[in-house]
Parts: C-alpha cells; sequence; structure tokens
C-alpha cells in the first residue's frame, strides 16, 4: 500500500493534472522508499508490456470513390451550401429581404414577411434522407457483394475437397487392384513351388525303392 | 500534435461532406492503432483486420452524427468496441459477453524482426494478458497501448471513470506479480 500523498498510480499513468500534485508526490517518492519501489515497479510492468509491438495492418484499407457514395456536384454543393451556417444565414437574410421587399412592395399591411428557414430545413432533411439512402444501398450492395463471393468461395473448397476425395478414392482402388493382382501371382507361385516340391520328393522316394 | 488534430478534425469536415479521398487520408492516420486495438481484445489478425474495415464503413456511414470532430478519437474507438462485441456475442449468443474469452491464439506476438525485447519476455506478457478478464485486457490495452485519459475510456466503453479505474488497477497488479519473475531476470 503506498503512503503518496496522491495516488501512485494516476501519477504514473499521467493521470494527475495539476502540476503541484504531482510536484508532492515527486518529494515524496525521492524521500520514501516503498513508494520509490512501487514506482519502480510500475514502470518495469510497463516497459514488459511494451515488449508486445505493434503489427503493421495486413492490408491497407481505403474506399473507393464510388459514384453511389459521392454525392452529385449539384447535390454536394447543395450539401456544402446548407452545412455552412454562414451560408445559411446569408441566404436567409436575403430571402427574408427579398420577401419583405415584395411583401412591402405588394401588401402594405403590417403582417410579418414568413421567415423561410422551415423550406431550408425541409430541404436539408431531404438532403440528408436521401444520401443517407444511398449510403445504405451502397453497404448493402456491398454487403451483398461480401455474400456472393463468400459463397462462391465455399462451393469452390467444397468441388476441390469433393475432387480430391475422388483422386484418393480412384488411388486407393488402383492400389487394391493393384495388391490383389501381386497376391493372386504370389498364390499361383506358392502353388506351382509346391507342386514342383511334390514331385521332386515322388522322384527321390522311387529312386530310393530303386 | 496540435497541428495533428486540427488536421485530423479537416479531413474529417471535407469527409463528413462527401470527400473520399479525404477520409481515405484519414483512414490511413487510423488503421494501424484501430488494428492493433482489435487485435488486443480478439486476439485474431483475420477477426481484427474485418473488424477494423467494418470500423471505419461505419465511421464514414455516421460521420455526419459527430458533433465535434475533436472528439473524434474515443467516437472511432467506441465504434470499434461495439463492434468487437457484437462479433463476440453473434459467436456465441448463449453465453454472456462478460465473461467471454478471446480465442488466445495470435496475442500480437511478433516473433524475431528487430525486437530489443528477448521473445521469452514477450511470450510472458503475452500469456499475462489473455489471464486477465476481457473487461481489464481491454483497460490495459486503451490505457498503456493507445494511451487514452481515463475519461476517454469511460465514454469509449461507457461506464463511469472508477470503473475503469478499477479495471486497471485490478490488471496492472495482477501483471506485476505474473511478470515480477522474469522482469527480475531479463529487465532490471
Amino acid at each position: 500500500m503506498s503512503c503518496s500523498p496522491f495516488d501512485l498510480r494516476d501519477y504514473f499513468l499521467q493521470e494527475l493534472a495539476d502540476p503541484q500534485q504531482r510536484r508532492q508526490v515527486e518529494s515524496h517518492v525521492a524521500t520514501c522508499r516503498t513508494c520509490h519501489e512501487e514506482l519502480d515497479r510500475l514502470r518495469l510492468t510497463e516497459t514488459a508490456l511494451f515488449s508486445l509491438r505493434e503489427e503493421e495492418i495486413p492490408q491497407r484499407i481505403a474506399f473507393v470513390s464510388d459514384k453511389v457514395f459521392e454525392p452529385s456536384p449539384m447535390r454536394r454543393w447543395l450539401a456544402g451550401f446548407w452545412n455552412s451556417s454562414a451560408r445559411l444565414g446569408f441566404a436567409s437574410a436575403a430571402m427574408l429581404s427579398v420577401a419583405l421587399v415584395v411583401f412591402a412592395a405588394t401588401r402594405p399591411a403590417p403582417a410579418p414577411a414568413p421567415v423561410p428557414t422551415t423550406t431550408a430545413t425541409v430541404n436539408a432533411a431531404e438532403i440528408e434522407q436521401r444520401v443517407q439512402a444511398a449510403v445504405d444501398k451502397a453497404a448493402q450492395a456491398i454487403e451483398a457483394r461480401y455474400d456472393a463471393k463468400t459463397t462462391q468461395l465455399v462451393n469452390s473448397i467444397r468441388q476441390k475437397d469433393l475432387r480430391e476425395r475422388r483422386l484418393m478414392t480412384a488411388s486407393f482402388d488402383a492400389q487394391g487392384a493393384y495388391f490383389e493382382r501381386r497376391l493372386q501371382a504370389s498364390e499361383r507361385d506358392n502353388r506351382n513351388l509346391r507342386g514342383q516340391l511334390s514331385q521332386a520328393q515322388l522322384g527321390d522316394g522311387e529312386g530310393a525303392k530303386q | 500534435m496540435i497541428f495533428r488534430a486540427v488536421e485530423d478534425a479537416d479531413l474529417i469536415r471535407q469527409a463528413a461532406r462527401g470527400n473520399v479521398e479525404s477520409y481515405n487520408l484519414l483512414i490511413s492516420r487510423w488503421e494501424k492503432r484501430v488494428y492493433n486495438y482489435l487485435l488486443r481484445i480478439t486476439a485474431n489478425r483475420e477477426d481484427a483486420l474485418d473488424l477494423t474495415q467494418d470500423v471505419f464503413l461505419k465511421a464514414y456511414q455516421n460521420l455526419r452524427k459527430l458533433d465535434n470532430p475533436e472528439r473524434f478519437a474515443p467516437w472511432l474507438y467506441r465504434i470499434a468496441h461495439n463492434e468487437a462485441y457484437s462479433m463476440f456475442r453473434k459467436r456465441r449468443p448463449e453465453a454472456d459477453v462478460d465473461e467471454m474469452e478471446p480465442a488466445g491464439t495470435e496475442l500480437g506476438i511478433t516473433v524475431g524482426g528487430s525486437s530489443v525485447f528477448p521473445i521469452e519476455l514477450s511470450l510472458s506478457v503475452a500469456s499475462a494478458l489473455e489471464r486477465l478478464t476481457p473487461e481489464q485486457r481491454e483497460a490495459v490495452v486503451l490505457k498503456i497501448y493507445q494511451g487514452f485519459k481515463f475519461e476517454e475510456m469511460s465514454e469509449i466503453l461507457e461506464c463511469p471513470v472508477s470503473t475503469v479505474k478499477s479495471r486497471l488497477y485490478t490488471a496492472l497488479e495482477l501483471l506485476k506479480v505474473e511478470l515480477a519473475p522474469i522482469q527480475a531476470r531479463g529487465l532490471s
């Protein structure tokens, strides 16, 4: 257990933001052997953990400029326009001015001019919705492509496996036939040898009688 | 680092407006870190690569929802964390995700190369990390290997800072004990 004025682990992990607190811990560690050793152990543990190095990513990730992902120039201009608050403000102000002028010229009634923010909101929402729909559609298309590719790979592996199995079966059959032929030939040889042996024994017996 | 953060924020804004090239540049800056984070928590290179691709696709689809581009890193890691746990759930839907252990086959040990550390140490560290619970391991990965602050970790893991600290400190105690004998031989 550490007797440090602030948590040694917080100090070690750079979570002690106050410089004064850090200084207090440092001066304590300089005089307290237990805390000094504890800090050393934390440092050694961290050094040991860093022995596991970061790996390079086996395959770089990049997105192609897909037409489905990429909004049309008009849509991009609109999105850029509506996403810019300064432009949006300017447009609203301009529309408001025009509306005021038109209103003043046509109807002198004191009713306030309508603020065209509703249109802007509707357009922005519509653009957002369309972009989201296009992105969703593209994501679905990519998923479908991945699924098709996976199915294709699985089928090709299955076919390869089937071919290999057939080849192995054919090979086993050929080997079986070969060993059977060898067995038959061997049995034939045995029979011939037994015949020759019995004839030789008969010849020896007759010679002995004579 | 400040300039880099500004540039990232610019790239995020451009990518949110549909600029794919900006997004690719952003990916090139983050893909290695995200891949290594996922590799440490899944312990499988193929899974880590697939998840990294999913993470960047999902991030692209939701980039407009990111209110503050300065918070891109914890936001991206939150997606990565969710994708990894979603994969764990799909593979073992009947099991409690908290009890799950990664496959434990390839915990990112690179043998050979120009490492200044002996392979014995790397193996011991990998084995010690494997013995931690998934939550403790993830806390170590986010803090030690990825350098996040407690607050960011709390955002990524969707739990209070106190929980994050508790997981990390328990893990460090366990690692200290596990690695003490080998440290005595090799490092000190």
